[in-house]
């Protein structure tokens, strides 16, 4: 009777997912935050908070694309790429004088949906890994877009209408209601969503999921189309920050990105995914980058901080991920 | 009378509170092959998988060479002179033949660096000792399945094995490389070493096997010499009496129940050929045969889960396309694979997740999936079933192999299927549930569902099959209304070539 009364619930039930470890990395970000601050109270000032805010869009953004990606037992390398080509080619046009401002919007968007495209494909029908494939795309997509773009640098315009929207309103980082935004659609179509009940079957178990009648290679291509519209939706955020975006930047975004998908308790072997941990997970990494600065500016120690996040963000990674086997092998 | 080299006595084994074995016994003499003999599920492997050390027996004597043993890994079995030739080959197809035969106690030179050379000139010698032209620079994945067969002989003998198991070696040969083994068995026999010869092909016993020991349930049933026993006598041993469940004496189904589903001249690959039958609304079709008779195959290639080589199906009359389990799915039929675990399952995934994986489309409502509406569904089918669930949020990993094939025909009624691919119902489950799986099938023919029974236990095709369709080697070798469907009847179908 019990369990009757604890299973009813409305028909909207399971849209926040009901995961014990957001609660652990949410506490986990908390704390973060208090031990950042207590080193160096300058770390919550006002301007840092809208800056940690601003810089949080793009990864949290490719994130939530590259869940589902992994929800389905696989991975896209590809993303921290092409979100950088998305940016630089749409930038080019513009500043070609092809693309008003606003038209660069879709333009990204569609490059990224068009790398997930061939990904998915590769993957879903040519039977590729996922690691290679990605890997392979990758690479294609920084060198062409390189080639294309034929400069080191593309320039956006600042203080627009453009960078308002999706970067900061008049001191507000209004990046991140667009996070909350595709946040709660990534949710309706993971846990609310044929599409995402497929994906999370394919990671469970692909062959029974194929078995069940389902086309388990169209939503394997979907996964990864929505992974790139992720990328070209970064690419945005990207693009409505900074002044300048040369086709070398982004070195490693996509693993920064992968990293807080894992933190945030995506399962890489799949099957499990945690939406919301996606953005704290990327909330995490922004923090600790943003807090060792902090930290080791004040104490004068004469590191270069970005090696001090990879170290401390490589730890993270490992033993959240590392917790959530442990957990797994008592239960068995 | 040659000197015994093996003596099992009294070995009783159980899986999880499942009785595998029970006084199963087993003698062999040096420089004889002991053909050992019975259905499948009889427990020839697991008696097997104790004499080389990959389960530990729960009780009874394992003699070798007149020494008591207690096997604990294959290192053990290996160093006392045991090896064994699996079904499926164990080894590196990457690797050359003379990799592979000396691998884990490679020849080094300086200690450091490993002696190609001369693992070649040594694996040449043990080629030639078994009498086979292999160069052992050739990588293994390169030769036939035979000549990998010979290799892992030759490896044995490296051992110093005295003692060889071969588990259904023939399976894959053609009849030539079966000649070819035969000799080399022949050879060995002088040598002293001692066989045991697992096959369920009575021609190639008759040639090869000194003694045959037959196994039934788990328990020996007995010893006869080849020559003096003939096909009928074994086949009596190896079937016994039925073990549970009678035997349906006639077919439940009305003769003029409408055909649901035609398949003429089905063909994949070389694994099925020219398979024709039909199903009634209604019937349960009894599919039997031994392991690798070509029936999952059939089953796979109806449903779309691989692709035919030739053939069309008819559904209700009518032709159809088949080429994928989506296609099939929409026509009405589903398949339920014998290993649920890897073919069935959603393992980290709820009971109401599972059952409604077919169908989760028909709980979208205004965009959204309606997971409540979902859950009393579930729950409405898995009480009919009687599915013994804590609750629908349960992990269908923790529960019972009865109950998970509960949950897996729970998503075909929920999906409202016509017509059920049941590749062996009962496998894993005890003896109880095995019962209530054979209820719940005639429930379903009785709704108007029709059922393709695949199973290898001859009591379950008995106790439920309305008709029976024997196969072996791929084809349909006879067909039987159950009133003639005796076991003898089965096995000599099924044994026919």
């Amino acid at each position: 009777m019990n369990n009757r009364l604890k299973e009813k619930s409305s028909f909207l039930s399971g849209f926040f997912e009901k995961s014990k470890q957001n609660f652990i990395i949410v506490a986990a970000l908390v704390v973060l935050v208090i031990l950042f601050y207590v080193l160096n109270p300058n770390f919550l000032n006002e301007y840092n908070i809208i800056s940690m805010a601003q810089s949080l869009a793009p990864y949290a953004i490719l994130g939530l694309g590259v869940t589902f990606a992994i929800a389905t037992g696989g991975i896209d390398l590809s993303i921290g790429t092409v979100c950088i080509a998305s940016s630089v080619v749409a930038g080019k046009l513009y500043t070609d004088g092809i693309l008003p401002l606003w038209g660069t919007v879709p333009v990204m968007i569609i490059i990224g949906a068009s790398f997930g495209l061939i990904n998915g494909l590769l993957i879903a029908k040519l039977k590729l890994p996922a690691f290679i494939a990605t890997l392979g795309t990758m690479m294609v997509s920084r060198g062409l877009s390189a080639i294309i773009v034929n400069a080191p640098n593309v320039f956006y315009p600042t203080g627009t209408a453009f960078n308002r929207l999706f970067s900061n309103y008049n001191g507000f980082p209004s990046g991140i209601l667009w996070v909350l935004a595709f946040m709660i659609i990534c949710m309706y179509l993971m846990y609310k969503n044929k599409v995402g009940r497929y994906i999370l079957s394919i990671g469970s178990n692909e062959e029974a999921t194929r078995l069940s009648g389902i086309n388990t290679d169209k939503y394997k291509i979907i996964a990864y189309v929505l992974t790139g519209i992720g990328a070209g939706l970064a690419a945005v955020f990207w693009s409505s920050s900074f002044v300048t975006v040369a086709s070398a930047t982004g070195n490693g975004m996509e693993l920064d990105a992968i990293a807080g998908v894992y933190i945030g308790g995506t399962s890489a072997a799949g099957g499990i995914a945690s939406v919301g941990g996606s953005v704290i997970g990327a909330a995490m990494l922004v923090v600790i980058r943003s807090g060792l600065n902090f930290v080791l500016a004040k104490y004068n120690v004469s590191v270069n901080s970005t090696y001090v996040t990879y170290v401390l963000t490589g730890v993270i990674v490992v033993f959240s991920v590392l917790i959530d086997i442990l957990k797994n092998r008592k239960k068995k | 009378m040659k000197k015994t080299i093996l003596k099992m006595t009294d070995i009783s084994k159980s899986f999880s509170g499942v009785e595998a074995l029970k006084n199963a016994a087993l003698d062999l003499r040096e420089g004889e092959v002991l053909a050992l003999m019975g259905e499948n599920g009889a427990g020839k492997s697991t008696l097997m998988k104790i004499l080389t050390g990959i389960y530990p027996k729960d009780g009874g004597e394992v003699e070798v060479f007149g020494e008591k043993v207690n096997f604990k890994s294959v290192n053990d079995s290996q160093e006392k002179g045991i090896a064994i030739i699996h079904q499926e080959l164990n080894m590196m197809k990457d690797l050359t033949v003379a990799q592979n035969i000396f691998i884990g106690r490679e020849y080094m030179k300086l200690g450091v660096v490993i002696d190609d050379h001369k693992m070649q000139r040594e694996a040449k010698k043990l080629l030639d000792y078994v009498g086979v032209d292999i160069p052992p620079s050739k990588r293994l994945g390169e030769l036939t399945v035979g000549k990998q067969q010979m290799v892992e002989i030759a490896k044995a003998i490296s051992h110093k094995a005295k003692l060889l198991v071969l588990d259904e070696p023939t399976a894959a040969l053609t009849s030539v490389e079966v000649d070819e083994l035969f000799r080399i068995m022949n050879e060995l026999k002088v040598q002293g070493i001692g066989m045991i010869y697992i096959s369920h092909r009575m021609d190639e016993i008759k040639r090869i096997s000194d003694r045959v020991t037959v196994m039934r349930d788990g328990e020996y049933i007995g010893t006869v010499d080849t020559d003096k026993t003939d096909t009928e006598e074994i086949v009596r041993m190896m079937v016994g009496r039925v073990v549970y469940g009678d035997k349906k004496e006639k077919s439940n189904c009305p003769e003029n129940a409408p055909t649901v589903l035609e398949v003429e001249n089905l063909n994949v690959d070389d694994t099925v050929k020219n398979v024709s039958f039909n199903l009634k609304k209604g019937e349960i079709l009894g599919f039997s045969g031994l392991m690798g008779a070509g029936r999952t195959e059939v089953a796979r290639a109806i449903f779309g889960a691989d692709k035919k080589t030739g053939g069309k199906i008819k559904i209700k009359g009518e032709y159809v396309e088949i080429n994928s389990p989506e296609e099939a799915v929409k026509k009405g039929l589903c398949y339920i694979s014998e290993d649920r675990k890897r073919y069935g399952l959603l393992l980290d995934k709820s009971v109401t997740d599972n059952s409604v994986l077919a169908s989760i489309g028909d709980f979208v409502r205004f965009g959204f999936i309606d997971d409540t509406h979902a859950r009393e569904e579930a729950e409405k089918t898995n009480k009919k079933l009687r599915t013994k669930t804590p609750s629908m949020s349960q992990i269908v990993r923790n529960l019972s192999g009865g109950n998970q094939q509960k949950v897996v025909v729970a998503r075909w009624l929920i999906k409202n299927a016509d017509i059920f691919i049941f590749d062996e119902p009962t496998r894993g489950i005890d003896i109880g549930a095995k019962s209530e799986m054979y209820e719940l099938m005639e429930e379903l023919v009785k709704n108007g569902k029709s059922i393709i029974m695949i199973s290898s236990e001859l009591a379950e095709i008995q106790r439920c099959s309305d008709r029976v369709i024997v196969m072996c080697e791929g084809r349909i070798t006879g067909e039987l209304p159950v009133k003639d469907a005796t076991q003898e009847n089965i096995m000599r179908f099924a044994m026919m070539r």
